[in-house]
């Protein structure tokens, strides 16, 4: 077995040198040619002065070069940073600052953006995968790959950091995951292993690299020798599209947030679709409405479901296999901790409590935040060694049957579409701008399967700001689903008993608004 | 109807395109649409002209810019 994620590739490219690795569209790459396109990325990183652990910076939307991407860096003894092309810019210069990130690794169809960050006071030098912006050094694919393929292995240890996932911090700053080669591989082998991955399957990657969702087929898949097939942009926002897509591409495992399964269901785009290739049907990011989940099982009853749960922090660490469509009123099980895994429910009182794990899928701290990596684990003494638990900030409830259930956050996280945002976040935000008094954001529960965002202002009396300057603001610094859905004037902002921000309130007076 | 479009996609987007949106523009793989805009702009259209457009007409090669969307809707 691998002890790193370049092992990995390394055993598939020797087992299976010519199994598809990824697909995009009509681009395919074997695991040789992948094997030899990263060698050669990673000798143009290390040639570029690079050295172990430092950060390059992984700004791309969905395309085969994200494989190459990530394996190079790897290769060359560094830490990929994903960075979602959709963010605004001040949050991009942010995240660049913050992880010193010197080299990004690109696409000629972000150019129009990289012209704006290269002006961003960043650490920024060069730029990989296009060629034509003149005030900073930039290599095409081209010349990377024509070079040479001499490169000489970088020695690896499994503790070293391999990759870096942000996420909403609460503080109005992102906070960094932070996984080892042993994190990011230990969950790559028991997803390998829970859900029996062979060479032969096609793993359909629906969520962008930002999105740990995206571990299975990056990570997981090239140990199991399997292909990933790289959704485009384009198909995951129309139904129909993505529908023919899963049936011509012969999808064998699909993993994403459910939205993307129910919005194939009510654009009605799976009529005279066959997805008969489909044995396993993953989902996870946020609960998955059960009228919708029955309909799809309905549909196609031969494949199998499974309830996956486990916040970045810790890539996956339960799962729970769905055998009958469920009815509307019962609640589907997170199940229970997969091996190499344990679990305790702090504060518990009548089996009810906050969710902790201590797993080797468990990332090793939050980027440059000591404080708040103190803050989110639990220390067991009565171990020996003592054992770090992750607060997973998840209110659960033990089942008699050993499975766990999910009943909500302790905290003001909230998952809308998959996307974890701190509301605390958007407060933060809207609280720095300068016409804004006060701020109280909550979060609206629109239909069964969708939530809105609602900020409600306080502004001077002679002020004009209006909502939309408002959702303007918060998108400059703010990915975009962080943007408030509705944005309310009040005179006064409710207070509780204490003098705090009655936020209930709030929400209970806009429920319907 | 192209303006009109512009226009609309523009204000989905909050503004944050980092140039004016053209008829050439790709929405859906630079992402300026995201799902939820996309089924926004799709019953915008169907507002603005009183019509339905089949879910099974939603596709790449109808919706990526706004000129394969005027090019469609002359179709229908």
């Amino acid at each position: 077995m691998p002890n790193t994620l370049v092992q990995s590739l390394h055993n598939a490219t020797k087992n299976t040198p010519e199994n598809s690795a990824f697909t995009f569209g009509k681009e395919t790459l074997t695991y040789t040619q992948l094997a030899t396109k990263t060698d050669q990325l990673a000798a143009h990183l290390v040639a570029s002065g690079l050295r172990k652990g430092d950060r390059v910076g992984v700004y791309m939307f969905r395309c085969l070069e994200t494989a190459i991407a990530i394996y190079g860096v790897l290769k060359a003894g560094c830490t990929y940073v994903p960075l979602d092309p959709s963010l605004p810019m001040q949050r991009i210069a942010y995240l660049l600052n913050n992880c010193g990130i010197h080299h990004l690794v690109s696409h000629p169809n972000l150019r129009k953006k990289l012209l704006k960050i290269v002006e961003l006071k960043t650490p920024l030098t060069s730029i990989i995968g296009l060629s034509d912006i003149d005030s900073i050094a930039t290599f095409s694919w081209d010349i990377i790959y024509s070079k040479d393929n001499n490169f000489k292995p970088i020695s690896i240890l499994e503790n070293d950091v391999a990759y870096i996932m942000f996420t909403s911090g609460s503080t109005g700053h992102p906070k960094g995951i932070v996984h080892t080669h042993a994190s990011g591989l230990s969950y790559a082998k028991l997803a390998v292993k829970t859900f029996n991955i062979t060479p032969k399957d096609r793993i359909a990657n629906h969520a962008p690299l930002h999105f740990d969702i995206s571990t299975l087929g990056y990570l997981a898949a090239p140990l199991a020798c399997a292909t990933t097939v790289i959704i485009s942009d384009a198909h995951t926002k129309l139904p129909a599209s993505l529908a023919t897509l899963i049936n011509d591409e012969k999808i064998s495992i699909w993993y994403s947030v459910p939205l993307a399964l129910i919005q194939l269901l009510q654009s009605n785009a799976l009529k005279n679709k066959n997805l008969n290739s489909l044995r396993l049907v993953l989902f996870g990011g946020e609960i998955f409405t059960n009228k919708y989940l029955a309909q799809f099982m309905t549909l196609y009853p031969k494949a199998k479901y499974y309830n996956v749960y486990g916040p970045a922090e810790v890539n996956q660490c339960t799962c729970y296999e769905i055998k009958c469509p469920p009815t509307l009123d019962e609640i589907i099980p997170i199940g229970t901790v997969w091996d190499e895994t344990q679990y305790k429910i702090l504060d518990k009182k009548d089996n009810i409590g906050e969710l902790a794990i201590h797993s080797s899928t468990m990332m090793r701290e939050y980027w440059k935040n000591l404080t708040l990596t103190k803050a989110s684990f639990y220390l067991d003494t009565t171990s020996n060694p003592p054992k770090k638990f992750y607060k997973t900030g998840d209110v659960v409830k033990l089942n008699e049957d050993g499975n766990l259930l999910f009943l909500g956050r302790n905290d003001r996280q909230l998952k809308i579409r998959g996307y974890r945002i701190e509301l605390d976040e958007i407060e933060a935000t809207l609280l720095t701008h300068k016409d804004i008094l006060e701020a109280a954001v909550v979060s609206l529960s629109i239909s069964d399967s969708t939530q809105e965002i609602l900020a409600a202002i306080l502004t001077p009396h002679d002020n004009s700001l209006t909502a939309k300057e408002i959702q303007k603001y918060c998108g400059l610094s703010m990915p975009k689903y962080a943007i408030p859905n509705k944005v309310v004037f009040m005179d006064d902002l409710p207070r509780t008993g204490s003098g705090k921000i009655n936020r209930k309130a709030i929400a209970q007076t806009y429920k319907t608004y | 109807m192209e303006a009109v479009l512009l226009n609309y996609i523009t204000q989905l987007t909050h503004e944050q395109l980092d140039t004016p949106l053209t008829v050439d523009d790709d929405l859906l793989g630079s992402g300026i649409l995201d799902s939820i805009g996309m089924m926004k702009l799709v019953s915008f259209i169907e507002t603005e002209l009183s019509m339905v457009i089949p879910p099974e007409d939603i596709l790449i090669e109808n919706f990526m810019t706004v000129k394969h969307i005027i090019t469609y809707l002359k179709t229908t």
